[in-house]
């Protein structure tokens, strides 16, 4: 599988492209969409930071509530770094900004892992009402450690998430949060964080009002589980989503036998290599406790051996 | 434009007989076999690619409405084409073609459906690439078609024209070759990272066989060893246009245009840049890819409209298949290929208002024909079929 869909919905708001510069159409109300700014890819009729320009000028930006940064050129050849820039430097137009999404781009524009993004959390400081931050692509990205008091979800999709970044997020202290979503990728593309790497997270200890956390398409997703199934911060969360990886038998019977997951609203399991009797123990444990439980094998085909299992978004 | 068998003008067709160059094993043969005697014609004369390539050519009677169809997926003929014992290996197009065109100028009389200058166009993707562009069509930038033209001898040459034209990401795909045989989809980034997406499989000893799994290459030497063991067939680069998608799929849509008129789409969608389907391609849905266009801002029709102007630079081929890329956000649209046996859509019926409701696209070609070709009996009844584009698609001059 790879990312095939631009975003849709973001930040519970329908995404509306802003449009390019040869176009003439009408514009919504400004706060009643997330506006999506990117360039094409293949025809370069602009910069970003020129498309953004203008944006600034012709959408009433003060009660903008959600950007959706897409494509900002050949992504997997410049970074993130001047999009980030331009944000920043937008601030004060800015004021109603509570959610950014940075790389919302498909397949056919860069492969998730070739996505170069830098450090991310200038939006954190410079933006200290920012709600909701997404970030795709795990190429040079970097998430140093901070504090911020008003972030509530976080997602950080990626092929390969570096370890330093999976550290610096489990650092951070964020005691808004309720939502946490780590694409933990493979080795291949850099995803090399080992299991200690999420003990800040799973421990809970920065994460007050954590309420959903998904720790996915991981090729170590067993040993993810496995630590899953001994958390703290398990109780007091509503959903539970270990979807996306290689998770098997194994990483099954580790939370069969952890923990209970009774008190969650959803486990969402989806893309997995379980075999029939653990999904029924897993059914029969889970929904007569009212728990939803996602276990759609997605194009997760175990038909070749243990060799031939992936994560759901690699490359 | 299309009379049916039941129309009355249908009866003055009733002399009207047909003749296929085809394998006659084929589904395709028996698909337009059925759409002629559906018409109520006599089922058509098939001549046998295998006998045209055998005996240097063929002959047809003065009145015979002759048709082409594809000489694959036949281990005879492929050998005879390709000279290639294996019909799953890759290399051998640019023979395939020379023999393809040879044959073709060994068919004699008969009133053809296609044209062999043209035909020489469809089936070399840069000089179709450069008809197209000459002609205002929307085609992806290809540094290997038109009078400055670079020649490819090899990876080294390709890598060339990717740093020179700023090509980071592009197709390459045997000048020759069809059903997305010999075809790599090739990324490219900084720190010397590269991936080639194809279905060719590189076996040990270096040749390449065509595989029904889409394969990813990392290793530039093994992309360089593909590369130059099919640069002797000529190559054709071409720039990749990100495509639109389609539930989480990439997008493009196969557009069959009959005498000048677009008549039946398809949707491909597919999880890898290949769309065909045989290599995990799906039928998309139609009503989608009209709302997308239409909700971007742009109009359908014109997007049909930059097919039928692509079928419009070979006037005297009854009937193409038009590969359409949409862009990403589906307000733009180029041309990937024009596809001279690009028909077969089994049981798919025409696009409303397009004239051929309720045909497939042998039944379609079959009225066309028809209507092309099959003088009126009566002098009163003397009309032509018309159609708004017909200046526009040139097909008029054909009508006498």
């Amino acid at each position: 599988m790879t990312i095939g869909d631009h975003l849709h919905v973001f930040h519970r708001l329908p995404v509306h492209p802003f449009p390019g510069p040869d176009e003439r159409r009408d514009l919504p109300e400004p706060d009643g969409y997330a506006w999506r700014v990117s360039v094409d890819v293949y025809e370069t009729e602009e910069e970003w930071t020129a498309a953004f320009a203008r944006f600034l000028e012709t959408v009433d930006t003060t009660r903008v509530r959600a950007l959706v940064v897409g494509a900002w050129g050949e992504a997997y050849d410049s970074d993130s770094g001047p999009v980030i820039e331009s944000l920043l430097a937008a601030r004060d137009r800015l004021p109603a900004l509570r959610a950014v999404f940075l790389g919302d781009m498909v397949m056919e524009e860069s492969e998730i892992s070739w996505i170069q993004q830098t450090d991310v959390t200038p939006l954190l400081t410079g933006f200290p009402d920012l709600a909701e931050l997404g970030v795709r692509g795990g190429s040079d990205l970097l998430f140093p450690a901070l504090r911020h008091t008003g972030l509530r979800r976080l997602t950080i999709e990626a092929g390969g998430l570096p370890a330093e970044v999976v550290r610096g997020v489990g650092a951070s202290d964020l005691p808004a949060l309720e939502h946490l979503d780590l694409w933990l990728g493979t080795p291949d593309y850099g995803g090399d964080s080992q299991v200690a790497d999420l003990e800040p997270v799973l421990s809970g200890d920065r994460l007050p009002r954590l309420r959903h956390l998904a720790l996915r398409n991981s090729e170590i997703q067993d040993a993810v589980a496995a630590a899953v199934a001994s958390a703290p911060v398990v109780a007091r969360l509503e959903t539970l989503d270990l979807s996306m990886g290689v998770l098997t038998d194994e990483g099954a019977a580790a939370l069969l036998g952890g923990q209970p997951l009774t008190h969650l609203k959803k486990l969402d399991l989806h893309h997995h290599y379980i075999s029939e009797p653990l999904q029924d123990r897993i059914r029969q444990t889970l929904e007569p406790a009212g728990v939803e439980v996602d276990l759609d094998r997605g194009d997760a085909d175990d038909d070749h051996g243990a060799d031939r299992r992936y994560v759901a978004v690699g490359e | 434009m299309f009379p049916r068998h039941d129309d009355p003008g249908a009866h003055r067709t009733g002399t009207a007989r047909f003749a296929v160059v085809g394998n006659p094993e084929n589904r395709r043969v028996a698909l337009f076999d059925r759409a002629v005697r559906a018409a109520g014609l006599p089922a058509p004369r098939v001549v046998p690619w295998a006998h045209v390539l055998r005996t240097g050519g063929a002959g047809f009677a003065g009145d015979e409405l002759v048709r082409l169809d594809s000489p694959g997926e036949n281990a005879e003929v492929d050998r005879l084409l390709r000279g290639a014992e294996d019909p799953t290996r890759v290399e051998g197009s640019g023979r395939w073609y020379a023999s393809l065109m040879s044959a073709l100028r060994g068919l004699r009389g008969g009133i053809r459906l296609d044209d062999t200058d043209e035909l020489a166009v469809l089936f070399d993707k840069r000089r179709c690439h450069a008809v197209l562009a000459g002609a205002d069509v929307p085609v992806p930038d290809s540094p290997t078609s038109g009078a400055d033209a670079a020649p490819v001898r090899g990876w080294a040459d390709v890598r060339a024209l990717m740093r020179e034209h700023r090509m980071p990401r592009l197709f390459v795909k045997p000048a020759h070759g069809s059903s997305a045989s010999g075809v790599l989809a090739i990324e490219s980034a900084g720190g010397g990272r590269i991936r080639a997406t194809t279905s060719v499989e590189l076996v040990p000893e270096g040749r390449l066989f065509n595989s029904l799994r889409v394969r990813r290459y990392h290793d530039e030497r093994q992309i360089a060893a593909i590369v130059d063991t099919l640069a002797p067939d000529g190559l054709h680069l071409e720039r990749w246009l990100p495509k639109g998608s389609q539930r989480g799929r990439a997008a493009d849509l196969r557009v069959v245009v009959v005498a000048g008129r677009a008549t039946h789409a398809v949707v491909r969608t597919s999880a890898s840049p290949l769309t065909n389907l045989h290599l995990g391609g799906r039928r998309g849905d139609l009503d989608v890819a009209r709302a997308a266009v239409e909700s971007a801002g742009a109009r359908w029709t014109d997007v049909l409209g930059v097919c039928e102007r692509a079928a419009a630079c070979f006037p005297r081929t009854l009937c193409v298949g038009v590969d359409l890329l949409p862009a990403v956000g589906w307000r733009r649209v180029a041309v990937g290929e024009v596809n001279a046996f690009g028909d077969l859509l089994p049981r798919l019926t025409g696009l409303p208002g397009s004239g051929a409701e309720g045909l497939d696209t042998y039944a379609a070609q079959v009225a066309a024909a028809l209507a092309r070709h099959t003088p009126p009996h009566h002098p009163h009844d003397q009309h032509h079929p018309h159609h708004p584009h017909e200046n526009e698609t040139g097909t008029a001059h054909a009508l006498a």
